[in-house]
């Protein structure tokens, strides 16, 4: 009895061994070493969005690279689908999509396709596709349609790419690499990336397979008169509104003040 | 220079802002208006959420109308018993177009029914400026007498005035009804929630043709009331939708308020007439952009709905 349990023990483990989802675990595979130019981007009044740059080594010199950047938190957003209404233009349906990236960005030495197949693709989260596959989406309102699936997901990227908070960039002019093995790239984070954690995940592949992984992170947060704004207005709307009210009519009266004749409105 | 605006979300030209605002204090000084139904559709044209520039209009108004409400209380140009009337009507109004706009945001629908709205109301209002102007300019150069419309408010006053629940409006020198002062101060302060307005461009003629009060005292007593219903609409909108950006009202304040005093000096230059057929096309020149949005094809037919609180 004893003996059978544990071959069924070894099978197993032989078969987990041998599944290919574990061969990919991206953090099982030799390091890539990376350092970026700074972990912390701090949101002032003057802030509009800010640039920061990754340098890397190469495990094995001449392999392809894939560089990843995505939101650690994953949005619910609700989305609206325009439609005509007698002579008018107007919401007729919406839609909750869950499980779609705040953020999604990615650099690669050459398209994504001529780098990987499409099933490692997906299993890694590389490409819109996979994005795509990733994401859910719920019908709120209205009525839906058979080519709503596409719609709703070409929307989105369509909104996301214009706010540049997701691209892909297949172009080695864009991921240099110096001698095979020395590579350096930057990522904006425009001003509408918001407060959070954000990840860099540089992928190395030789031959359509992984061999090395590594991994950035970093912080996106507000400080100072913005974080305590935020803070107030989210957190404590009564004192906010109370506030605002107060400093108007603080501001309106000394500028009435100022200007001695101030009596527009 | 660009700055971060922490409730929109954006950064934007602060030079941008500043000049909107200096822009619509000069209208509001050269045409003796409130600018905040102009002020409202610039900010969303550069790109402001539209719950975000309604709700921060109104705490700009808030600031711009007290010292003007400061000063008229001082002169005694504020009929407080009519004015508190207006105001509960106003209060009122205000509370239940906040939540107006909570559930249309929700419905995704609440840029689209702002915009018909703005259609209807400034159509009317510079149709009416337009007209009314056009017939004064004509008729000082036939020198013929005035008369017309005046008449037919002054109908509907007394009509309103027969209404049950009277009182006596000592500064205004008036024994009338309750009703209308309180129905018109609901529906602006519906307006000043929907379109973040202050509505003198309505109150103040209802007050003086309708309702049939001096003018001094319509303009003094608007002011009082547009201070409160802003400032209630301004807190409603804080606990509700979180969309007030004190920091984008106050930048608009400054513009403003430079703005006022340079549009004042260009209005004593000007004729009445001439003024109120600037103020007109103006008007409709606006109500035409924003028609048009709603019957042309968007670029986008997918857009994102706001999220609970915040100002996307």
């Amino acid at each position: 009895m004893r003996k059978v349990l544990a071959l069924a023990v070894v099978l197993g483990l032989a078969a987990i061994f041998a599944s290919p989802a574990l061969a990919f675990t991206p953090e099982a595979q030799q390091k890539v070493i990376t350092a970026a130019s700074k972990n912390l981007i701090e949101i002032g009044l003057s802030y509009r969005g800010d640039e920061i740059h990754f340098f890397g080594v190469n495990p094995v010199p001449g392999s392809d690279l894939i560089i990843r950047l995505t939101a650690e938190k994953s949005e619910e957003v609700k989305l609206s689908v325009k439609g005509r209404v007698g002579p008018f233009w107007m919401t007729v349906k919406q839609y909750d999509v869950t499980g779609a990236p705040f953020m999604y960005k990615i650099h690669s030495t050459k398209p994504l396709d001529q780098i990987i197949s499409p099933a490692l693709a997906e299993e890694l989260e590389l490409g819109y596709k996979a994005v795509r596959s990733k994401m859910k989406m719920r019908l709120a309102r209205g009525e839906a349609a058979p080519d709503d699936g596409e719609k709703v997901f070409n929307g989105l990227i369509k909104i996301k790419e214009k706010a540049n908070l997701y691209n892909i960039v297949e172009d080695p002019k864009r991921l240099e690499i110096t001698e095979g093995r020395l590579f350096k790239h930057y990522f904006r984070f425009p001003a509408a990336a918001t407060e959070g954690r954000y990840q860099v995940e540089s992928f190395s592949f030789r031959n359509g397979e992984l061999i090395g992984y590594g991994k950035d992170l970093i912080e996106i947060k507000k400080v100072g008169l913005e974080h305590w704004l935020t803070r107030i207005s989210q957190d404590h709307p009564v004192f906010f509104g109370i506030m605002a009210v107060l400093i108007a009519v603080g501001a309106g009266l000394l500028v009435g003040m100022i200007f001695r004749k101030g009596g527009h409105h | 220079m660009e700055i971060y605006l922490p409730i929109a979300g954006i950064s934007i030209n602060f030079f941008l802002i500043i000049g909107i605002g200096g822009l619509v204090g000069f209208l509001s000084g050269l045409f003796g208006v409130g600018g905040g139904f102009l002020l409202t559709p610039l900010m969303m044209m550069i790109g402001i959420p539209p719950a975000v520039a309604a709700a921060s209009d109104s705490n700009q108004i808030v600031a711009a109308a007290s010292s003007g409400a400061f000063a008229h209380w001082r002169l005694g140009n504020v009929d407080f018993k009519m004015g508190i009337i207006i105001l509960v009507g106003g209060i009122t109004g205000g509370t239940i177009g906040v939540q107006l706009v909570k559930v249309l945001r929700a419905a995704g629908n609440f840029e689209f029914v702002m915009k018909v709205v703005y259609v209807l109301m400034l159509g009317l209002v510079g149709g009416a400026m337009f007209a009314e102007s056009w017939r004064t300019i004509r008729r000082s150069k036939s020198g013929a007498a005035a008369a017309g419309e005046e008449i037919g408010g002054a109908k509907l006053g007394q009509l309103f005035a027969k209404l049950p629940l009277k009182m006596h409006f000592h500064r205004s020198g008036l024994h009338t009804s309750a009703i209308f002062p309180f129905s018109i101060g609901t529906t602006v302060g519906i307006m000043a929630a929907l379109l973040g307005v202050g509505g003198g461009f309505i109150m103040v003629p209802a007050m003086i043709y309708i309702i049939g009060m001096p003018t001094i005292v319509a303009i003094g007593t608007d002011l009082f009331q547009i201070v409160l219903t802003s400032a209630n609409v301004t807190l409603q909108q804080a606990f509700v939708n979180k969309t007030v950006d004190l920091l984008l009202a106050l930048i608009l304040l400054a513009g403003s308020t430079i703005g006022a005093q340079f549009g004042a000096l260009a209005g004593k230059r000007l004729k009445g007439e001439q003024i109120r057929i600037l103020l007109a096309v103006i008007v409709l020149a606006l109500t035409v952009k924003l028609f048009f949005d709603l019957i042309l094809q968007p670029a986008d037919l997918v857009s994102l709905a706001p999220a609970k609180g915040g100002g996307h």
